[in-house]
């Protein structure tokens, strides 16, 4: 049965540090690699709530739910700010020459990047974008 | 950034305008959120049985009134629900007497502009304990309970006796259940959030005991935290001057909730303004703006 942690912090860019952290606290056992991708995923889709999601307003909160399974990591992130329309990112072209490349769109590409999968819906009870890590099996290196 | 990941020009509503409920509606889909007008424009028996839901019985026993018909001893009506036909809006009441002074439960939920739900109001008054006129004037005017005008005298006696701002008496300590009820309402409803406007600092921090997250306002509550430590801007408003601001209320929550009805926010550019909080139906959020607090 996955084991489940939530916490929740107003949205602002202070709030990064306790994600990480908490990141950190519950992910004892995945490798560094993958607990260095869930954090740069989290930081990139909270700074976008941020400065999008609750541009103009005192910010709210956003509600970081982990479920630890067995086979993989996911994690909803939930705010009731402005809610935003994902299909409409195209991928930015990473082998452009960088003075051809546009600015931005490269926060979304390194979520996409850093895990499995990505979803987002905005519900009623909060926009969630839900992210999912596969944990990859152990090496069968040396084994004969 | 995100920069291609585009902000929505119109929120989504939450209910589709779908007009009355009927039996065929009913059998179509049972995570159909309605609204609180499509119950309104049912027959008043039919509301009336949905809107039992809204009291705990017990609440309604504990001041002798029949859970069923609503009525007290003498037969008198002691609940009364306000749920027009056509009106997005409905408030339930309930007093100990007929007296309206005693009311000890007031609730209002309404259709937002979303088709989503707003608790407009929520009242739990021990109709036992003393009561303090802070929600009228000397001369009688209203004081929308202290945000558009003060009775400062009857606020003195409240903060004297243990209320918080905004308080009329004492609370009956049964939000918890009430709050229950409300969601165990709101699910029968297909609805899976809720939201609120907390009329003060001490309601914020009750309702996020209650599972609440922020819409608007996090920030601000956090900045509250911080400007009451040690040395902090809003301690240092607390300097005696007034009943309102005495050194030691920084430590609770009715304290903190004094000095800003007071008017201290402004020490720090802010205001007790549009905070806006919501409450998934079943989930507790887990926000604690004021870590360990007494209340």
């Amino acid at each position: 049965m996955a084991e489940t942690f939530r916490i929740t912090r107003a949205a602002y860019l202070e709030s990064l540090g306790d994600f990480r952290k908490f990141l950190k606290e519950h992910c004892k056992d995945v490798n560094a690699e993958t607990l260095y991708d869930l954090q740069l995923a989290v930081d990139e889709a909270c700074t976008n709530v941020i400065t999008h999601g609750y541009a103009d307003m005192d910010p709210g909160s956003i509600i970081l739910d982990l479920e630890l399974d067995s086979d993989s990591i996911s994690i909803t992130l939930t705010d009731f700010g402005r809610a935003f329309e994902p299909g409409a990112a195209p991928t930015p072209d990473v082998d452009a020459p960088i003075e051809e490349r546009e600015l931005g769109g490269f926060g979304l590409f390194f979520i996409q990047q850093s895990v499995d999968q990505m979803d987002y819906k905005a519900t009623e009870d909060g926009n969630k974008m839900i992210l999912r890590k596969l944990l990859k099996p152990p090496s069968s290196a040396g084994l004969h | 950034m995100l920069k291609y990941f585009r902000v929505k020009s119109q929120p989504e509503k939450v209910v589709p305008d779908l007009g009355m409920i009927s039996l065929s509606l009913l059998e179509r889909d049972a995570a159909l959120p309605f609204t609180i007008r499509q119950l309104n424009n049912l027959p008043e028996n039919i509301k009336r049985r949905l809107y039992r839901g809204l009291i705990p019985p017990a609440l309604l026993t504990r001041f002798g009134i029949d859970p069923i018909q609503w009525t007290g001893a003498n037969k008198a009506p002691l609940v009364f629900v306000n749920a027009e036909a056509q009106s997005e809006k409905v408030l339930v009441t309930a007093r100990s007497s007929p007296d309206p002074d005693d009311e000890f439960f007031a609730l209002e939920l309404a259709d937002n502009s979303l088709n989503g739900i707003e608790l407009n109001l929520i009242v739990l008054n021990d109709p036992t304990q003393p009561r303090f006129s802070i929600d009228r004037t000397d001369d009688g005017q209203p004081t929308m309970f202290g945000t558009l005008r003060r009775n400062l005298k009857a606020e003195e006696d409240a903060k004297q006796a243990g209320l918080a701002p905004g308080q009329i008496r004492a609370g009956l300590n049964t939000s918890k259940i009430v709050f229950e009820h409300i969601e165990t309402f709101l699910s029968t409803l297909g609805h899976r959030a809720y939201f609120l406007e907390p009329l003060t600092y001490a309601s914020a921090w009750v309702f996020e005991r209650r599972g609440f997250a922020y819409v608007r306002g996090h920030k601000l509550m956090d900045d509250i935290q911080r400007g009451f430590q040690p040395g902090g801007a809003l301690s240092q408003c607390l300097d005696d001057g007034s009943t309102f601001r005495k050194p030691d209320q920084a430590d609770t929550v009715r304290g903190r909730a004094w000095a800003i009805h007071d008017g201290i926010l402004d020490t720090i550019d802010a205001r007790w303004d549009k905070i806006r909080m919501v409450k998934q139906i079943g989930r507790h959020a887990g926000v604690e703006t004021f870590p360990q607090a007494r209340y």
